[in-house]
């Protein structure tokens, strides 16, 4: 949370608005989608990784790490695919294991590499929007696509909270930790349970004293506030007219 | 001349509580005054604020804004906190966004102004608390110092007559401190008048020109700083020699 948070307001194209740099994390994500070929799962990874290291100037290390983090949730499922499991005897390939059966075909393996490089695709596109834009720009442009505006509104309180709540998360498991609470598995359940039942009570007073707050500044109905303001650059349309080509033409030539 | 901001003998009682948290509490505000609310725990300085701000309803009594007395209605508390603004104790309960810029414009829009003046007195309001250039940073990015005083913009972004400060200065260091009352300094030449809720009471004697003294939800004495600190008697209730 805190590393990609970091990337997200840092990053060299953070005052880009966020309609260029989420169309392109959409023209790609629907590409991959739609073409649904090994290569063009691949070619997105490249064109990501690259828009995120150079353009973005995001750490490769940083995008492979993110990327990382993904990937056994998606070999997990892909294992479903790519393997079948049966009590019969299955054609080799295939290995006995005591009753059961474990095989596989060369159409579940197609059909596995191509689900994993779509995947692939997709989070190397959602990780260059996530790594590039902050949740606050995000949420931003879904106020500018119209979406409900109470829905907007907790979002955006959702975020900051986050952020206070962790502060006293910190606080309190520190104040636990100095008297000893973590001593011992059956101690920590205990200091666990407290911390939980503790960061409830808070979370609901913060929200009663923000009411007040908010209330002494006028509050009225839906929060209202500044738009912000963006920088657009006229590279991102041909970034992204190179971007829908390039996968175009990968998918089309198989 | 009538008063900037009056409160005459306010009577409350939280919900549930068996004790009146107020009991005939008055204060007389005038403009471009420095004034420190002194008292010990649980005396009402805050209850008494928030009545100030109309985000409490006195049982009895009447705060009055400009001569006005309150209306309690939408437009009423509108006007009022136009006037009246109220800055907490803690930023983490007034910073609801986390875009600095966003969170300050947030009282100005709530005004009714239109984006570019929104934009003006953020940018003025921000000058003056000396967060400039922190504008374009995450809320959760700034330090305790940094968070108070965006929310100190937030509420000066509303350009109210009157502030009201809940120990502010608690959580700093002394140089933050200082910042924050120079940064109440320059709005007392504006003729701002500001009211600040303090344990500190050095500091409320060094900065203050009136000091304000509760107990046990009276405003006991109201005298220049010297008078409150050179009495024995109120020295000894507000624990100035301990
Ligand atoms: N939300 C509440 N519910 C019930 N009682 C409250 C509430 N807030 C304050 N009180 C009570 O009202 C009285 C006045 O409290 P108040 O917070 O105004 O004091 P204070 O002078 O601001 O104290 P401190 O210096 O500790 O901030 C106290 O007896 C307190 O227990
Ligand atoms: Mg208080």
């Amino acid at each position: 949370m805190h590393i990609i948070d970091r990337y997200a307001y840092t990053n060299a194209i953070r005052e880009l608005d966020p309609a260029q740099k989420g169309g392109l994390a959409l023209i790609a994500i629907i590409l991959c989608l739609a073409l649904d070929q090994p290569a063009v799962g691949v070619l997105t990874l490249g064109w990501m990784f690259a828009l995120a290291v150079l353009w973005a100037r995001v750490p490769a290390l940083v995008f492979g790490r993110a990327l990382l983090a993904e990937a056994p949730f998606l070999l997990l499922s892909l294992l479903g695919v790519a393997l079948s499991v049966s009590l019969a005897p299955l054609a080799a390939p295939a290995v006995q294991l005591g009753p059961l059966w474990l095989g596989s075909s060369a159409e579940s393996l197609a059909m596995a590499t191509r689900l994993f490089t779509r995947a692939l695709g997709c989070a190397a596109a959602l990780n260059f929007l996530i790594l590039t834009t902050p949740l606050l720009d995000l949420i931003e442009l879904l106020r500018r696509l119209r979406v409900p505006e109470t829905l907007i509104d907790l979002m955006s309180l959702t975020y900051r909270a986050i952020f206070v709540l962790l502060e006293s998360l910190q606080r309190m498991t520190t104040a636990q930790a100095t008297r000893l609470g973590y001593s011992g598995p059956w101690r920590a359940m205990r200091s666990a349970g407290l911390l939980g039942s503790q960061l409830f009570l808070d979370a609901y007073r913060r929200s009663q004293r923000l009411q007040m707050s908010l209330e002494s500044r006028g509050l009225s109905g839906p929060l209202r506030v500044l738009p912000l303001d963006y920088r657009r650059d006229r590279r991102a349309r041909w970034i992204g007219a190179a971007l829908a080509a390039s996968l175009l033409l990968v998918g089309a030539w198989r | 001349m009538t008063a900037l901001l009056e409160l005459e003998q306010l009577h409350y009682r939280f919900p549930g509580s068996a004790e009146a948290a107020l009991r005939g509490a008055s204060l007389c505000l005038e403009a471009g005054q420095r004034v420190a609310l002194v008292g010990r725990n649980g005396a009402g300085k805050s209850t008494l604020m928030l009545h100030a701000n109309g985000l409490l309803r006195p049982s009895a009594g009447q705060v009055r804004v400009a001569g006005e007395p309150l209306v309690y209605t939408r437009r009423g508390l509108l006007a009022v906190r136009r006037q009246v603004g109220l800055v907490f104790q803690n930023p983490d309960d007034q910073l609801f966004s986390a875009s600095v810029v966003q969170d300050i414009s947030f009282g100005p829009m709530n005004l009714g102004l239109d984006i570019a003046e929104v934009r003006r007195r953020v940018v003025e309001a921000a000058a003056l608390c000396e967060v400039r250039d922190l504008l374009d940073r995450p809320t959760h990015a700034l330090s305790g110092g940094q968070k108070l005083r965006v929310a100190l913009a937030g509420v000066l972004a509303m350009t109210p007559r009157v502030i009201l400060a809940d120990e502010v200065t608690a959580g700093l260091d002394p140089w933050m401190r200082r910042q924050v009352l120079v940064i109440f300094d320059r709005l007392v030449a504006q003729g701002v008048t500001v009211l600040l809720a303090t344990h500190d009471l050095s500091a409320a004697r060094r900065w203050a020109d009136q000091v304000a003294v509760m107990e046990a939800g009276q405003v006991v004495a109201v005298a220049p700083s010297d008078a409150i600190f050179g009495d024995a008697a109120l020295r000894r209730l507000i624990g100035a020699d301990e």
